[in-house]
């Protein structure tokens, strides 16, 4: 079959390799019909993720048609057409009893990696690194879905597949990082990234009360696509924009009951600690680029929430916890609990609620994901969202 | 009294109380340090079983293969003894054998075994107790061995630290207790390792087989 290996920084390819087989009893095999490059594939593309190997497969948001199952599974049967959530979660260790999903204990076979850098091992991920267990991913005609009597989502509507693969990652992502600023009725949030998560949270945010929703980019098409969605817009990289003034000028002085930070370990900054934080990460006295942490920790007000759905992997330098402390702000944050937001969501989509697909930008065949990984991390062609259909020819 | 764990498991008076050996008259005892040659190693895990349940699935040491990294075979020779057959590597000639004596049983609670001849000197403890809260069980493993630093090192570098397989093994055992198997990678598809991949694959104990977590085969 044909997939997407990450083979160094800044160096993915499209190879043949071979097709996956079941082996686990847990185990089903997807067609995949539908795939998609996520905003967190950019840090593994960047290098930012340890434990990433030569041929590895990349991919964790997709979809498919079950092609075969394991002796085990019997919710699923050939044919069935299914959304895969990209944390895999075995549905009976105590952190699955508690629905804390991405905390799983019994997916992760490389747990003793994730051990030595966190204390304890997550989940394991699809397609993102041997740290969060070293599964193949979903970039590819076919894939192995372990535990595929816990994860994957039926759907037994005509939804075409545009409209529901978001429900793997970004949807939920962005519907958890909502629930994450314990929004109430009247209140204004402000999110930082409005990039796809950015976006599905500002929906979310609406969807929780929210009445006022703040989406700070630099991008005009995000902006735009922020805007569509309700949300006011601030351009950060203006000249004369001091991102703190203005949620302050948003908020009549009173600042953003929560703050979001949607953008995570390689955020941009046009200030002095934009700077800074390249020079550390480059010489590697720093794994991450905080600054949007910073401002957001800043920004939120007295007593309210910090909601972290941006990742971040490693050692953050001069994060202004005093001020977090100084305010008593709530700080949540965390790979999101799929398990719990994929049914529910499914719902609001069927209800025509919202229609996930109309921020995809681009489509493209897998042979041309190479090409797209460097668009998309240069944020070329007002690319939004790509979506790969891995059964397409080359159309150029 | 309650003997903590530092007591050598394969000592002539075995503990009989069924203590943990992480608390000893309410106050936290670490794991015995390594010394003289010997190692030791205590872990444990949270599983959401009954502690009859666990201690079953490791009382029947015949099945120790579906769940040891690199236990080839394990045959009863007597009621409490048993004959232990390790590969260390492809080569069959290669194998580390040994005979094993279980010197306490207390069903649903605790195992306590020792070798007695053969390739390795080794001996240990398991014990079953309901975890605070009645969460589940709370099983504890506390291993000891004899092995030279340069062995031990040779074993870290080409395989498996010895140390990290009984903590490994204690993770296949709990996760084919709680899910019926035990997570694999091995056997899926990539592209091209190149040279610093494949001189990894002992970092990510890819050199060592995952245990089959099952006799049947899967589909």
């Amino acid at each position: 079959m044909k997939a997407v290996c990450w083979m160094g920084t800044s160096d993915v390819q499209t190879l043949t390799v071979d097709d996956p087989k079941i082996l686990n009893p847990h185990d089903a095999i997807l067609k995949v019909t539908r795939t998609a490059i996520c905003g967190s594939d950019l840090h593994l593309y960047d290098g930012f993720i340890p434990t990433m190997e030569a041929g590895d497969i990349l991919g964790h948001e997709f979809m498919g048609i079950v092609e075969e199952v394991g002796r085990d599974v019997s919710n699923l049967q050939k044919g069935d057409r299914v959304v895969v959530p990209f944390t895999i979660a075995c549905g009976n260790c105590i952190f699955c009893k508690k629905k804390i999903w991405s905390a799983c204990d019994n997916t992760n076979p490389n747990a003793h990696l994730m051990e030595a850098a966190y204390g304890y091992s997550g989940s394991g991920l699809f397609g993102y690194s041997h740290m969060m267990g070293g599964y193949a991913g979903g970039q590819a005609q076919y894939v192995r879905v372990p535990f595929a009597n816990v994860g994957p989502l039926k759907i037994e509507s005509d939804l075409v597949d545009e409209k529901v693969l978001f429900l793997s990652d970004i949807f939920p992502t962005g519907y958890m990082a909502a629930e994450n600023a314990q929004i109430e009725e009247g209140d204004t949030v402000a999110v930082w990234g409005c990039g796809p998560v950015g976006i599905f949270t500002i929906a979310s945010a609406f969807m929780l009360g929210a009445t006022r929703v703040i989406a700070i980019d630099r991008l005009p098409e995000r902006l735009e696509m922020a805007r569509r969605f309700g949300a006011i817009t601030v351009d950060y990289s203006q000249d004369d924009v001091n991102v703190l003034t203005a949620v302050k000028d948003l908020t009549g002085g009173m600042g953003p009951d929560s703050c979001i930070d949607a953008v995570g370990l390689e955020a941009h900054s046009t200030e002095f600690q934009g700077i800074y934080d390249k020079v550390k990460t480059a010489v590697m006295l720093e794994t991450d680029r905080p600054c949007v942490l910073r401002q957001a920790m800043q920004a939120v007000r007295k007593g309210g929430t910090l909601s972290i759905p941006g990742v971040y992997g490693g050692l953050l330098d001069k994060v202004p916890f005093g001020a977090a402390f100084g305010k008593g702000i709530t700080m949540k944050m965390g790979q999101t609990k799929m398990h719990n937001y994929m049914k529910p969501l499914l719902e609001r989509i069927e209800k025509g609620q919202i229609d996930p697909s109309s921020i995809i930008s681009h489509r493209i065949t897998l042979d041309e994901a190479p090409e797209m990984y460097k668009v998309w991390r240069d944020k070329g062609d007002r690319v939004t969202k790509i979506v790969i259909d891995p059964w397409a020819a080359r159309t150029a | 009294m309650d003997r903590a764990f530092t007591e050598k498991p394969h000592a002539a008076e075995v503990p009989r109380s069924g203590a943990v050996g992480t608390i000893v008259n309410g106050h936290y005892a670490p794991p015995p340090a390594d010394k003289d040659g010997k190692q030791w190693i205590r872990t444990s895990a949270l599983v959401l079983r009954s502690p009859e349940e666990l201690y079953d699935l490791w009382r029947d040491i015949e099945k120790a293969p579906l769940w040891q990294e690199q236990i080839a075979q394990v045959r009863a020779t007597g009621p409490t003894t048993s004959h232990w057959v390790m590969m260390t590597g492809d080569d069959p000639d290669k194998s580390v054998e040994w005979e094993s004596e279980i010197l306490n049983d207390e069903p649903g609670k605790r195992i306590a075994w020792r070798s007695i001849g053969g390739d390795s000197d080794n001996a240990g403890e398991v014990i079953f107790e309901t975890s605070p809260g009645d969460r589940g069980t709370i099983v504890t493993v506390l291993q000891e061995f004899r092995m030279g630093k340069l062995a031990s090192a040779w074993e870290t570098l080409t395989g498996r630290n010895p140390k990290q397989a009984i903590i490994e093994n204690l993770r296949h055992f709990k996760a084919l207790a709680e899910t019926g198997e035990i997570p694999r990678t091995q056997g899926q598809p990539h592209g091209p390792r190149g040279t610093i991949g494949r001189g990894k694959k002992s970092l990510y104990g890819e050199t060592i087989a995952t245990p089959s977590g099952t006799r049947r085969i899967a589909s």
